[in-house]
């Protein structure tokens, strides 16, 4: 890198007094060398192009950002992800992948029980629950419903037909108990 | 021999070390917050060094995504905006490498415009000229600056337009603090030199 040359006439600032004092124009003055002040007072040059150029620069500085500002109220909002984004999760790979070998291991091991039990004569199950033809299970079910008509004492109402038989019975064995006694 | 138990523990621990490790919280997490704060920063400096509005919008949101995707590997050794504005550069440098960038920096509609943003002075107190003496040098910093290298351009608007302190735009850059004032004072001479010639030349006409 080629030195940078010295300001215009040695009597004045050099280049790096003057970047020092530009770069430090947000700091307070006492962090300005004390020689580059001292200068600064007796020199009218220094003095008004450095404040020249600090001007400047403020100006550069408010121009851009109220133009950026300007820009920014019709900027299309940013496309932000969720706050935890779930693929990137490591627990929730974890509850997946546990879920899914649940999903796949509990039809099996269902399946396996069911194989497991032992097998029903299923053929014979059905035969006794169907007649054996049609014609003979009608003419069974007529009998049941003649009988229940000519019976004198319907089905429901049986149990009320002699409501003294119980009694008689269990009187007549307490005697037949006691006569052995 | 360390015994099984005590290995198992130790297996057990690290495992949940590592489980903490991932639960690590950074200013990141609260992205909507951040980007509330630093967009219009990241913004305006893309917008300075690419001078292309589309270029710096598109390069502001990828500048919030990838903080929020890599907010695991932020260390905390600087500061929110000093990484964000090290992802910008960063992003800045690739786009500004590739050759469709170039074809199209000189003939993009989206360019900014030297006078558009010399016309954004805010106006203070004076007289119409001195807005106009005002604009006039705005524009030809502007001018300078886009002439500068673009380590010297990046450094200078860091500091005069970000405002960032030299530790911070040596941390932004990943360059050395000398490095990165040695840049500065260059930027500074070539902008000083060119600023003088432009006043000594303005002044007669102000005079008139």
């Amino acid at each position: 890198m080629t030195p940078i040359p010295a300001s215009l006439s040695s009597p004045h600032l050099t280049e790096e007094q003057f970047g020092d004092l530009l770069t430090q124009s947000v700091a307070p003055a006492a962090q300005t060398p004390a020689s580059a002040q001292a200068h600064l007072l007796d020199c009218e040059q220094c003095a008004a192009e450095l404040a020249t150029m600090r001007q400047s620069l403020s100006l550069f500085r408010d121009a851009n950002a109220a133009y950026a500002d300007t820009l920014l109220r019709s900027m299309r909002p940013i496309k932000l992800p969720t706050r935890r984004h779930f693929a990137l999760q490591p627990a929730y790979w974890a509850t997946a992948a546990a879920a899914l070998f649940l999903a796949a291991i509990l039809p099996m091991q269902m399946l396996h029980r069911h194989s497991a039990l032992p097998e029903r004569p299923v053929t014979a199950t059905i035969a006794a629950a169907v007649p054996d033809s049609p014609v003979e299970s009608d003419e069974a079910l007529l009998e049941d419903v003649n009988r229940e008509i000519s019976a004198s004492v319907p089905t429901p109402m049986q149990a009320l037909a002699d409501p003294t038989a119980t009694s008689t019975t269990t009187s007549s064995s307490q005697t037949s108990t006691q006569r052995k006694d | 021999m360390v015994p099984a138990n005590i290995q198992t523990f130790s297996l057990l621990s690290s495992g949940l070390s590592f489980g903490a490790a991932q639960e690590r919280t950074t200013p990141f997490d609260d992205i909507e917050n951040v980007v509330a704060l630093y967009q219009p920063r990241v913004f305006r400096f893309l917008l300075a060094q690419l001078r292309d509005r589309d270029a710096a919008e598109t390069l502001t949101q990828e500048t919030f995504l990838r903080a929020w995707s890599s907010r695991d590997s932020f260390r905390e050794d600087c500061s929110v905006p000093t990484w964000l504005i090290r992802i910008a550069l960063n992003l800045a440098r690739d786009h500004t490498r590739t050759g469709r960038f170039r074809f199209w920096k000189h003939a993009s509609a989206n360019a900014v415009d030297v006078a558009e943003v010399a016309a954004s002075v805010p106006s203070r107190e004076g007289s119409a000229e001195s807005q106009l003496i005002a604009q006039q040098q705005v524009a030809h910093i502007m001018e300078t600056v886009a002439e500068l290298s673009e380590r010297q351009r990046t450094i200078f608007l860091l500091r005069f337009l970000d405002e960032m302190e030299i530790p911070e735009i040596a941390a932004a850059t990943e360059l050395p603090l000398g490095t990165v004032k040695s840049h500065l004072y260059r930027a500074l001479h070539v902008i000083r030199t060119r600023h003088s010639n432009f006043t000594t030349e303005s002044a007669p006409k102000e005079a008139r």
